[in-house]
């Protein structure tokens, strides 16, 4: 078992998830995929991105 | 007389009500032809054979009294629980919010449209009634989620069905099948018994074959007159790179010809930090996918039970930070619409790809289709706006290409007259459109 196999198992166990073995490949493969996406986030500066209230049913208030 | 379903939503409406058409007939022939021509497409796995005519007996006499529609597999009814897609019992039985507004208005839920597997995914290539095929050529995709809902629809099954959209999943498979698809403002309709009320993405759709239908559909889901005002003379903001730059350049020219006969006032528009809205929007996506019971994950497919497990082990520290982003991108959105009514590009960067390969050739290379074609919607999922998908023709591939607007919140009305205003001065040709298996 890679890394990622050994880790992601003892978590979904700890979670009481059932995971098929088989499916781990996967399930590695998208989660790599994805974390590569969202640490773009880590990057932003959050002066310039100050947290707001997010009413989507309408337009934001003007800034 | 041709076949009633041959006729637009309104245009059964008007029969109906002027005693032109009768109720039981038009909802006898309906279910026959869903039966007759369904096989090979797979959009309406369900048939209401006896409680269609139980709403009927029932229906109020309203705008769409006794009109027959798909509901999509996420909205739960009276008779049967929402099931999205698997093969379980999700949300149980009940009068879903969405589904009470199309009864008051006297719609008739015929069957249930078939979608993609949990709504994650905009090929229809999986799903626990079996996979969706395109009216145009059944051996490609439908689209997703709501490929039932776009492939009936475009079939002439019927004339209006009810879907949802959480990152394109109404307006991408409208496109793939050459009909209208239209993406309501969030959190517009009540959504009680209705999978969308987990996320801050998902909003009710409709499906029809042109905008006046839409009009009609959406002002009986949204309880609220949606009039119809001039379409010219409309100013229109694009978006170049890359929802213009990096799709099928067929499908680029498709719609900038269409766009050149409207007469519209065009220009450049910028949204800023769109650069962050992928991973704003996964970000999101995967903590709201939900937490499966062991029994539904057991099964799903695997590709579809191994995007929710992966979502399950990301990091909780992006979230924040997501609806950092999005506040800006929504911020940035609202500036926009100072200038411009609404925001236009392709809806899928390319047209239906096979079943047997659901991937898509575009300039930045060869892709699975999901990803490029939720570039080109999400925008409308992360900042809460309606938009529409309208169809712009075939492309030589003789499948359809759909051109997407995104307009201000609540603003279904004016994305109504755009969609209208294209179909008039192109004398209906992409609407009437008819795909072979209608013919």
């Amino acid at each position: 078992m890679s890394e990622f196999e050994v880790w992601a198992t003892a978590t979904f166990r700890q979670s009481k998830i059932d995971v098929n073995p088989s499916d781990l490949s996967l399930i590695e493969l998208i989660y790599t995929a994805a974390i590569r996406q969202l640490e773009a986030l880590d990057r932003i500066d959050l002066e310039k991105f100050p947290a707001v209230g997010l009413d989507l049913r309408h337009a934001p208030k003007p800034s | 007389m041709s076949h009633p379903q041959d006729w637009t939503l309104r245009q059964q409406s008007e029969a109906l009500r002027h005693g032109e058409l009768n109720a039981r007939e038009l909802l006898d022939m309906t279910i026959a032809r869903i039966n007759e021509r369904d096989s090979t497409i797979n959009s309406t796995p369900v048939v209401f054979n006896k409680e269609s005519y139980d709403q009927l007996n029932q229906a109020p006499a309203g705008p769409l009294h006794g009109v027959p529609i798909t509901v999509k597999d996420m909205f739960a009814l009276p008779w049967r629980a929402a099931r999205n897609g698997t093969t379980a019992d999700l949300i149980p039985a009940g009068a879903s919010g969405p589904y009470r507004n199309l009864r008051d208005a006297g719609a008739v839920v015929v069957g249930i449209a078939n979608q993609h597997e949990l709504g994650i995914g905009t090929t229809g290539t999986q799903s626990g009634y079996g996979r969706m095929g395109n009216p145009w050529n059944p051996e490609r995709c439908a689209g997703g989620s709501s490929g039932g809902s776009a492939s009936a629809v475009s079939a002439r099954l019927v004339a209006g069905s009810l879907a949802s959209d959480s990152g394109g999943s109404t307006r991408l498979p409208a496109a793939y099948c050459g009909v209208v698809g239209l993406k309501l403002t969030y959190g517009s309709v009540p959504y009680d018994g209705y999978f969308g009320a987990a996320t801050t993405f998902s909003a009710p759709g409709i499906i029809t074959r042109d905008g006046s239908d839409a009009r009609m559909l959406a002002a009986a889901l949204l309880q609220r007159p949606l009039p119809a005002q001039s379409g010219s003379g409309l100013r229109v903001g694009l978006i170049r790179d890359p929802f213009w730059d990096d799709v099928d350049p067929e499908v680029a020219a498709a719609g900038e010809m269409a766009l050149r006969a409207t007469g519209w006032h065009v220009s450049e528009v910028q949204v800023k930090h769109l650069e962050l809205a992928g991973a704003a929007f996964l970000s999101r996506l995967i903590a709201e996918a939900g937490m499966p019971t062991n029994e539904l994950l057991a099964t799903l497919s695997v590709p579809t039970r191994a995007l929710l497990l992966a979502g399950m082990l990301a990091p909780a520290r992006f979230i924040p930070r997501a609806d950092r982003v999005r506040g800006a991108i929504r911020d940035s959105l609202a500036k926009s619409f100072h200038t411009v009514d609404f925001l236009c590009w392709p809806t899928s960067p390319a047209p239906a790809p096979p079943l047997d390969d659901p991937h898509v050739v575009i300039p930045s290379g060869r892709a699975q289709a999901d990803l490029p074609n939720v570039r080109q919607t999400r925008l409308a999922n992360l900042t809460g706006t309606p938009a529409i998908s309208i169809p712009v023709g075939l492309h030589s591939s003789k499948l359809p290409m759909g051109l997407h607007f995104i307009g201000p919140w609540g603003g279904e009305a004016r994305l109504i007259d755009a969609a209208e205003h294209l179909e008039r001065v192109t004398d209906r040709e992409f609407v009437n459109l008819t795909p072979p298996i209608a013919r």
